[in-house]
């Protein structure tokens, strides 16, 4: 039985020895797994850094262990150690490279465990500077493990991870050699892994700190450019209240109705003065139709010219509204467009005035006018017939003195008479109460009638009157044209020197000829003085029918409006009119030399009248002159159109 | 043939003028009246050739004398020509409508009204 009991005392110190050995590694398997525990308890690098050393040389009972960091230049140091107290320490200490060579350092990127359990058997392999370098060290046994380190481990990284060795775990056993066992290798692996691991993880964290970190500079960069553009904005309306507030004080002590209107037509500004004359406060028309606050019928008159407006264009025009206490008031209106930046009309300003006063003034000047007027016709025409008779000498013979003086009262009542004929005329013109009778006339026809009408007064003065008429149907009202070539032609006459000549001509305006285009340069040369007052002057009502009667005449001007418009031109070789006064001399009581014109007999007033008629045909009067070149007034007028007739 | 002519105007020198102006042309007889109701006397009375009425007169003006006149079998017959300050084409039309024969407008010479009285009633 020895044999058996032999075996079996084998078998049962096997046993043992196994049991142990089970035990052993049971025991650093609980001992890894708290290593591996308190690695994973920590992210700080460093802290794990410390763990795996001081662990590691814990279980293995090692002299030394510590973690050596490979730098990229080849070299290397000691980042890490745990040591026993007798022997010196590695930390910090720099590594030549020559310790490590670059051919080490790729066995150990692909994995390469090394166990050396006796430093100088040749069998180990070593060096023989880096036996002496470990010499010094008093180092007998080595175990190296790498820590590999994996790249672009970076959360938003699309490359596929690539390996580096990053450093190596050692473990110094000094004093004497140390067969490593197979479990304190596989220990070594498992923890240079776990390393890795933690490696990683924590370059992820320090990324996704990174991140953090950034994201947390973007989000603090975002919320302070918000900020920043709520404090511009709340400035920029704190500014706006403010002009609004001070547009608002501004306009309420106008006594004039502002107001915006948007382009539904619906008030969206008004001024204290609404609530003045309407008795509705800004607040209520806020908001509200033009018609709602007008009333329909009032709303009528408007509607034209808000619509024109509307279209972009500014209008001015007179109407009357009954205020809050049923009182009716003449008021000027303005609307001017509100038009953005892609030329889009977004509403109107809108500006009323009472003119009430002046229309009364006005209403009054022109009473005061026609009755005045009409006072002195009475009394001139007992003075006018007794001169005359007296001038028959029936009476009695007066001497030539006599004679003289009688001749002088006579001129002098038929200046008078002529006076208030023409301020009677002007006023009438301008206050709108003429109606021109428009119809088709002969031009040749009229311009004869005038040259006959001034033939003695130019055989008188010793000025040839030379008309060149063409048959022309113009579409006007004959009596007023004969006034003004009349005017004209007396004009020319009166300012011609003995021996001159004064032309009366007629002429369609834009026919194609060459003399015409001379002309019409020449006209750009000269500004036509009545352009500009075409548009003012003239109440709602005749604005209405004006607007009538040049809408018609536009609907009858045929596609090419070339025959359009007549052109009478009265040309004489006078002293001429300095450029200064081209314009002026249409306007009342304005003659470049006064003294001389009324030596001459003039009111002051005929330019002034002509231009009223002209301008109440639609048509345009001017004059072209420079002084000692002689002037020609200039007066267009539209042609006749069977339109007309419609 | 001579005629017979009738003014009506308040104002004397007027009448005078008239008066003076037409004998002095023409040498027909000018017979004068004062007032609107004097000259329909006259009228009714007289029965002139032709009637020269003034427009603006106080009291009774030349519109309403006109149509006194015309109210009249015995002065319904004879022409009136009106003698206005009112030279307007418009307000000759609105006389022209009331059915007078005419108007002169002041200020006017006397010694050409015989001339203009026989173009507006074709004498």
């Amino acid at each position: 039985m020895p044999k058996r009991s032999s075996r079996q005392l084998a078998k049962s110190g096997e046993q043992k020895s196994i049991q142990a050995e089970l035990l052993q590694q049971q025991q650093r398997v609980e001992l890894f797994s708290e290593v591996t525990l308190k690695i994973r308890q920590s992210l700080q690098f460093r802290e794990i850094l410390r763990t795996t050393v001081t662990e590691v040389q814990r279980i293995l009972q090692a002299d030394r262990v510590l973690i050596y960091h490979v730098l990229p230049d080849g070299t290397g140091k000691v980042i890490s150690e745990s040591v026993l107290p007798d022997h010196p320490k590695l930390i910090d200490l720099e590594f030549p490279e020559e310790v490590f060579p670059k051919d080490y350092q790729q066995l150990y990127a692909q994995g390469r465990v090394r166990a050396i359990a006796d430093v100088y058997d040749p069998a180990a392999g070593l060096a023989p500077c880096l036996i002496e370098f470990v010499e010094q060290f008093d180092i007998k046994a080595k175990l190296i493990v790498p820590i590999v380190q994996t790249l672009n481990v970076h959360p938003l990284a699309t490359v596929q991870p690539a390996n580096r060795l990053w450093g190596l775990l050692i473990v110094h056993q000094c004093g004497d050699i140390r067969n490593w066992v197979e479990f304190e290798l596989e220990l070594m692996q498992q923890l240079g892994d776990q390393i890795s691991i933690a490696l990683s993880q924590a370059q992820l964290l320090e990324h996704l700190e990174e991140v953090v970190e950034a994201r947390t500079a973007e989000l603090k960069e975002v919320n302070r450019n918000l900020q920043q553009e709520i404090n511009v904005r709340k400035q920029a309306e704190a500014a706006l209240r403010q002009s609004e507030e001070q547009l608002r004080l501004i306009t309420n002590a106008l006594p004039v109705l502002i107001a915006y209107v948007d382009d539904q037509q619906r008030y969206r500004f008004n001024n204290q003065a609404y609530e003045d004359w309407l008795g509705q406060s800004p607040s209520e028309i806020d908001g509200t139709h033009l018609k709602q606050v007008w009333g329909a019928e009032c709303y009528q008159r408007m509607q034209m010219q808000i619509e024109t407006a509307l279209s972009g264009q500014a209008v001015t025009y007179e109407n009357d509204v009954v205020l809050k206490d049923g009182s009716v008031r003449s008021v000027d209106a303005t609307y001017i467009p509100h038009v953005d930046e892609s030329k889009t009309v977004k509403g109107f300003f809108s500006l009323t005035s009472d003119i009430s006063d002046r229309k009364a003034i006005e209403r009054m000047k022109d009473e005061f006018i026609s009755v005045i007027s009409h006072e002195l016709r009475t009394p001139l025409t007992s003075l006018h017939s007794a001169l005359k008779i007296l001038a028959t000498g029936r009476l009695g013979t007066l001497s030539n003195e006599g004679q003289q003086m009688l001749g002088i009262a006579d001129d002098s009542t038929e200046r008078l008479v002529r006076l208030v004929n023409n301020v009677l005329d002007l006023q009438r013109i301008e206050s709108g109460k003429v109606v021109m009778d428009l119809q088709a006339c002969n031009a040749a026809n009229l311009m004869i009638q005038a040259a006959e009408a001034m033939q003695a007064m130019a055989q008188q003065h010793e000025v040839t009157l030379v008309t060149q008429t063409e048959e022309i149907i113009i579409w006007a009202d004959a009596d007023y044209i004969l006034q003004t070539l009349t005017n004209l032609l007396s004009n020319a006459i009166k300012f011609s020197f003995a021996g001159g000549t004064v032309w009366l001509t007629v002429a369609y305006l834009n026919k194609p000829q060459p003399q015409n285009s001379k002309l019409k340069t020449q006209n750009s040369k000269f500004k036509t003085p009545s352009s500009k007052l075409k548009t003012q002057n003239f109440s709602f009502r005749e604005g209405v029918r004006w607007q009538s009667q040049s809408t018609g005449l536009t609907k009858s001007k045929p596609q090419n409006s070339s025959c359009s418009e007549i052109i009478f031109r009265v040309r004489d070789e006078g002293q001429g009119i300095p450029t200064d006064q081209l314009e002026r001399i249409f306007e009342r009581f304005q003659q470049v030399d006064s003294s001389d014109s009324r030596k001459k007999g003039g009111t002051g007033l005929g330019l002034a009248i002509c231009r009223k008629i002209i301008e109440q045909h639609n048509g345009k009067i001017w004059v072209e002159s420079a002084p000692g070149r002689g002037s020609t007034f200039v007066f267009t007028l539209p042609a006749f159109n069977k339109a007309n007739l419609k | 043939m001579g005629k017979r002519i009738l003014i009506i105007d308040d104002e004397e020198t007027i009448q005078t003028v008239v008066q003076f102006g037409i004998r002095m042309a023409t040498g027909w007889e000018v017979l004068t009246a004062g007032s609107g109701e004097q000259g329909i006397q006259t009228a009714q009375t007289e029965k002139p050739d032709v009637i020269l009425l003034d427009v603006m007169m106080p009291e009774m003006d030349g519109i309403a004398t006109f149509k006194a006149l015309q109210s009249h079998t015995e002065t319904e017959q004879i022409p009136v020509i009106l003698l206005t300050a009112k030279a307007q084409t418009a307000d000759k039309c609105q006389f022209n409508d009331l059915g007078v024969s005419g108007v002169i407008t002041k200020p006017f010479n006397s010694l050409n009204l015989p001339e203009q009285i026989s173009r507006i009633l074709h004498w």
